[in-house]
């Protein structure tokens, strides 16, 4: 046996950015997608699949103490559990949820692939260890992230991809950065843990092998003649001899998140807990897509494909998931169902980049930044256009000489103040729709405005402010064409 | 003995015969030195201020322009909440108060206002805050406002409507207006911690600059 000369300590050889790959297989993908509604996680709860002849897709803790296994008939799993939560297995909505999830992941590294028949993510890791420390790190990491979102994963970590699918569907603890490593973690392994065809697994059998082990051991050549090119190949790219190139995912444009409930919701205080298992998968995805967004929609699933749309902006960008769920929180408190609730749908609108953050030393008290989120808050429970400013404009006539707008854009005032034209119609306070007046008894002159002309609207009113019997004090004007007196508004 | 001393001295008591102020309120200067003296330096901040009165429109707006104008100097906001009408901002900017810092919260009920208000009074930038309240309901959430003011030192006025004078109110300063010929009376009803300014009820100007 060849024994390479020791020369101090070796250096890990995938500390120095050679290929490592960390697949992640969700045996429960399907089930950890359920928002367990509170008491319901203690029922047993069984996913279907194949509605023709239905059987068991996956089973909740509860249903498989009972002794409920994935492919059991429906029928005999009924037949040992008690009054059970039976939901049908959608595999679209399960693959949706593998990819959110790869989109997650994308904070990890940026080469993702996701695998979603097989309900796996494979991450291309030999590049971030530095980042995270070390592969433990980084697995606890990875795991605390999916954790957080409700999914429980097994990881497995190996040089090939192959390998690492191997590893994580048999939950191995091994974690082989180099090739002789994985041989010696492979090697006991039987040989029925390879995803081979039964015939080949079989054939193996009858020459006399049993484990992993024994298959290595054979050259390549004289398995490639006995049985085709396809095993040796696997076995190539199981050890790292062959290349396997996986796709990378891309995540979408327009993040949008699932969820469905185990039970209806009716009351709007319920869908805090999901709505934040929603908001916490979308803070994570932003993070990995390093975005920001301003707007939020919510779509409540009722039954029957109706839906509740909701929307939020926020006048500015952020991906908190505390502050989006307090915003939420306020607007559903507002709402009334006009049905159960089945489950959420949380989409992005428009993502922007994280940028850098601007708030900081200078932003204090300009009149425009809202660094509590309190006018946020406001627009949250009141609606969108309750809060508001007003901006002046160069428009002659009073009506028109200012416009409103949103809390968060203001444009430059036009310069030199309040135009003559304006300052003729005096400082009233306050603003009316126009309604004629009779004419006044006492009152005070303004002046006289002239306008319009030049925008087809000619105007020409004198100005006045009058006490009204009731005691007002009135913002009138007489129009000179007609003579007509009309109140425009409140002086005080 | 030394007890009841040691309780008289706490600042929070006040004695009939005394004439000065025992706590003294953070106010701001209304811009009228009538106005300043009856309210021992001006309206107070962190406190409520209750203006009853009717109707909109009299020039009781127009008394507080020095006050916001001010505040937004200071770069702090001015806050309107759900008030009568719109207001007209090259007015106001005539009159010195800063557009970019005014703010309209539109709210059409009794719950929405108190729960903006409080909002915007524990909100460390609001200058001074303006609330139409149309209600004339006990007192309860009134002391919610009164305790989001005092978590900041905002001026809080809140417009009330004349049929609310009689009743009980936590408000550090009632006053009651009046359109009087030309100009605007006030009368204060109820002012904590102080006796009610003797003599002449206040006269504001209509014309405030």
């Amino acid at each position: 046996m060849f024994v390479e000369p020791a020369c101090g300590p070796a250096p890990s050889l995938s500390e120095s950015g050679r290929p490592l790959w960390l697949a992640l297989y969700l045996p429960h993908l399907a089930l950890d997608a359920l928002a367990q509604t509170g008491s319901a996680a203690t029922k047993p709860l069984i996913l279907t699949e194949d509605p023709a002849r239905p059987k068991v897709h996956d089973a909740n803790r509860a249903a498989r103490q009972a002794g409920v296994r994935p492919g059991m008939a429906l029928a005999d799993a009924l037949a040992v559990l008690n009054a059970p939560i039976v939901l049908e297995h959608e595999p679209e909505a399960s693959r949706r949820h593998l990819l959110n999830l790869a989109a997650v992941l994308l904070q990890f590294t940026d080469h993702v692939c996701p695998e979603p028949r097989q309900q796996r993510i494979l991450l291309e890791v030999g590049r971030s260890l530095r980042l995270f420390r070390g592969t433990g790190a980084l697995e606890a990491r990875v795991r605390d992230t999916l954790r957080q979102l409700g999914y429980t994963p097994r990881i497995g970590i190996a040089r090939t991809p192959a390998a690492a699918r191997l590893l994580a569907r048999l939950r191995h603890p091994d974690r082989p950065l180099d090739r002789d490593a994985l041989r010696r973690t492979l090697a006991p392994l039987p040989l029925t843990v390879l995803p081979l065809p039964a015939a080949d697994t079989q054939a193996l059998h009858g020459i006399g092998l049993e484990r992993i082990g024994d298959l290595l051991r054979l050259p390549r050549q004289d398995l490639a003649l006995r049985y085709g090119t396809r095993l040796p190949e696997f076995l190539g790219r199981l050890l790292g001899d062959l290349p396997e190139p996986l796709p990378r995912f891309r995540p979408p444009e327009n993040p949008a998140f699932h969820l469905e409930f185990d039970q209806e919701v009716s009351a709007t205080g319920a869908l805090r807990f999901p709505l934040k298992r929603l908001l916490l998968q979308l803070e994570q995805t932003l993070r990995a897509g390093n975005h920001r967004t301003q707007g939020l929609e919510l779509q409540l699933l009722h039954r029957g494909g109706k839906t509740t749309r909701l929307t939020l902006e926020r006048s500015q960008p952020g991906s908190r998931t505390e502050e989006w769920l307090e915003l939420w929180s306020i607007r559903l408190s507002r709402l009334e169902l006009p049905a159960p609730v089945r489950g959420l749908r949380l989409s992005v609108p428009q993502l922007l980049p994280a940028g850098a953050d601007s708030d900081g030393l200078f932003s204090s008290r300009d009149g425009s930044r809202d660094e509590s989120g309190f006018l946020t808050r406001l627009r949250a429970r009141l609606g969108d256009d309750a809060v508001l400013r007003f901006a002046p404009t160069l428009h002659p006539l009073p009506e028109g000489a200012q416009e409103a707008c949103s809390p968060d854009t203001f444009p430059a005032l036009p310069g030199g103040g309040t135009t003559p034209a304006q300052r003729m119609a005096g400082a009233a306070l306050w603003l009316r729709p126009l309604q004629p007046a009779p004419p006044p008894g006492p009152h005070e002159w303004l002046g006289r405005l002239e306008g319009g002309w030049w925008v087809g609207d000619d105007q020409r009113r004198d100005y006045a402010v009058m006490r009204d019997p009731r005691g007002r004090l009135c913002w009138v004007f007489r129009d000179l064409r007609t003579g007509q007196w009309q109140l425009q508004g409140f002086w005080g | 003995m030394s007890a009841l001393e040691d309780l008289l001295a706490h600042p929070g008591v006040w004695r009939g015969r005394s004439t000065g102020l025992p706590t003294a309120v953070p106010t701001r200067p209304s811009g009228f030195a009538q106005l300043d003296r009856a309210l021992r330096g001006g309206w107070p901040r962190g406190q409520l201020t209750e203006l009853i009165g009717a109707p909109f429109g009299a020039g009781e707006t127009r008394m507080l322009v020095p006050v916001l104008a001010a505040c937004t100097r200071e770069r702090r906001r001015v806050l309107l909440v759900a008030p009568p009408a719109t207001p007209w901002i090259p007015g106001w900017r005539q009159l010195g108060v800063d557009p970019e810092r005014v703010f309209v919260i539109r709210a059409a009920s009794e719950d929405d206002i108190i729960w903006s208000c409080e909002q915007i009074l524990r909100h460390p930038e609001t200058g001074v805050l303006l609330a139409w309240l149309q209600d004339s309901r006990s007192g309860a959430p009134l002391r919610r406002l009164r305790l989001a003011a005092g978590a900041g030192d905002a001026c809080a006025f809140l417009y009330r409507p004349p049929a609310v004078a009689p009743q009980p109110s936590p408000a550090h300063l009632r006053i009651r207006w009046q359109a009087d010929g030309d100009r605007l009376r006030l009368e204060v009803i109820k002012f904590t911690g102080g006796p009610i300014p003797a003599g002449q009820p206040v006269v504001i100007p209509r014309d405030v600059r």
